[in-house]
C-alpha cells in the first residue's frame, strides 16, 4: 500500500501483522478532499480486506483539516463498518480542536467495536 | 503632573479588513496568517486556532457559493475584529447572483443551526445526516457552518444586500 501525497497532505502507511497504521501529516485543505481521499481509501480497504486486517488512523501530527475532510472521514467510518473492517482513530487530546473534532465522532461508536476512538 | 493613561492588557483591540482574491490557495494563506497574527496578540492558543478555523471555513464557503462569474470580485472581503478576552467577530462577504438559491439555503442552514438547543446538538445531527446520505456531494454538505458554531463556539448570522451576502460568526472568548 502506497502513501498518499497530495498538496499539503501526506498519509504514511505502515503495515505490521495485518494492522495498517496510517499517519496523517500536514494539512487537508483541498477544495474537495473526498475526491482525493476516496480513491485512496478504496485501495486501502481492498488491501486491508484481502488480509483480514484492521486500520489505525493517527491524527496527532495533522495541523489542520477542513470540514470537507470530516465528511470524508464520516463516509470512511460507514464504509469500514459495512465491510466489517475494524477502524480506530487516534488523536491528540491535549489539542482542543482535535478533542472537539474527534469526540464528536463518538456518535458513530457502537457495541460492535468496528469503530473506536483513542487518545494518543 | 499626571501620568498618561495606560491601557489594560485585556483591552487590546484588533481589526483586519481586507479585499481577497478569489483563489482557493488564499484560504490557507489567510487562515494561517490570522492564526499567526492572533497568536502574537493572545496567549490563548486554542482561541487563536478557533478564530483561524472559523476564518478558513467562512472563506471556503464564500469561494464555493459566491458568484465569481458576473459578481463584483472586489466585494470578496474578510473582516476580523474584537477585543482580547471578549467577543471576536469574523465576517466574510462575497458577491451573489441576483437569482441565487444558495443564499436562501445558507439562511435556512443558519436558522436551522440556531434552532438547536446547543451547537453540539446541531453538529451531531448534521454528522448523522451525512452518514445516512452516501450520495450527498461533500461540497454541499455545509458541515463547515455547523462546525463553526460548534468548534468555534460561535453565534452565526447572515445578511444579504446589494448582490452580496455576508456571513458573520461571533466567537465568545470570555472565559475561554
Amino acid at each position: 500500500m502506497e502513501n498518499l501525497q497530495s498538496g499539503d497532505l501526506t498519509i504514511e502507511v505502515a503495515e505490521t501483522d495485518s494492522l495498517f497504521r496510517c499517519t496523517w501529516k500536514g494539512k487537508s485543505n483541498e477544495r474537495n478532499p473526498p475526491e482525493i481521499l476516496r480513491p485512496w481509501f478504496d485501495k486501502l480497504l481492498a488491501a486491508v480486506g484481502g488480509k483480514k486486517g484492521s486500520i489505525e488512523m493517527h491524527f496527532e501530527k495533522i495541523e489542520h483539516f477542513n470540514s470537507s475532510t470530516i465528511t470524508a472521514l464520516i463516509r470512511l467510518i460507514q464504509t469500514c463498518r459495512k465491510a466489517e473492517i475494524r477502524l480506530v482513530m487516534v488523536y491528540d487530546q491535549s489539542l482542543k480542536w482535535q478533542r472537539l473534532s474527534f469526540d464528536a465522532l463518538r456518535v458513530f461508536e457502537k457495541n460492535d467495536e468496528l469503530f473506536s476512538l483513542r487518545f494518543a | 503632573m499626571s501620568s498618561a493613561p495606560q491601557s489594560h492588557p485585556d483591552e487590546i483591540g484588533f481589526s483586519i479588513d481586507m479585499t481577497v482574491r478569489n483563489e482557493w490557495r488564499n484560504v490557507d494563506l489567510l487562515r494561517t496568517s490570522v492564526q499567526n497574527c492572533f497568536t502574537a496578540v493572545f496567549a490563548d492558543v486554542d482561541g487563536c486556532h478557533a478564530i483561524a478555523m472559523v476564518t478558513g471555513e467562512l472563506l471556503e464557503n464564500a469561494l464555493k457559493y459566491g458568484d465569481w462569474v458576473s459578481g463584483d470580485r472586489a466585494m470578496f472581503r474578510l473582516r476580523v475584529n474584537g477585543m482580547r478576552n471578549d467577543v471576536v467577530e469574523v465576517s466574510v462577504q462575497n458577491p451573489l447572483r441576483r437569482d441565487d438559491t444558495n443564499a436562501q439555503a445558507l439562511l435556512s442552514a443558519i436558522e436551522s443551526i440556531n434552532s438547536y438547543p446547543t451547537p453540539e446538538a446541531a453538529y451531531r445531527a448534521r454528522m448523522l445526516q451525512i452518514a445516512q446520505n452516501d450520495d450527498e456531494d461533500a461540497d454541499l454538505s455545509r458541515l463547515g457552518l455547523v462546525r463553526i458554531a460548534f468548534e468555534g463556539n460561535c453565534r452565526l448570522s447572515a445578511k444579504i444586500e446589494d448582490n452580496t451576502v455576508t456571513v458573520i460568526a461571533s466567537l465568545d472568548l470570555r472565559g475561554a
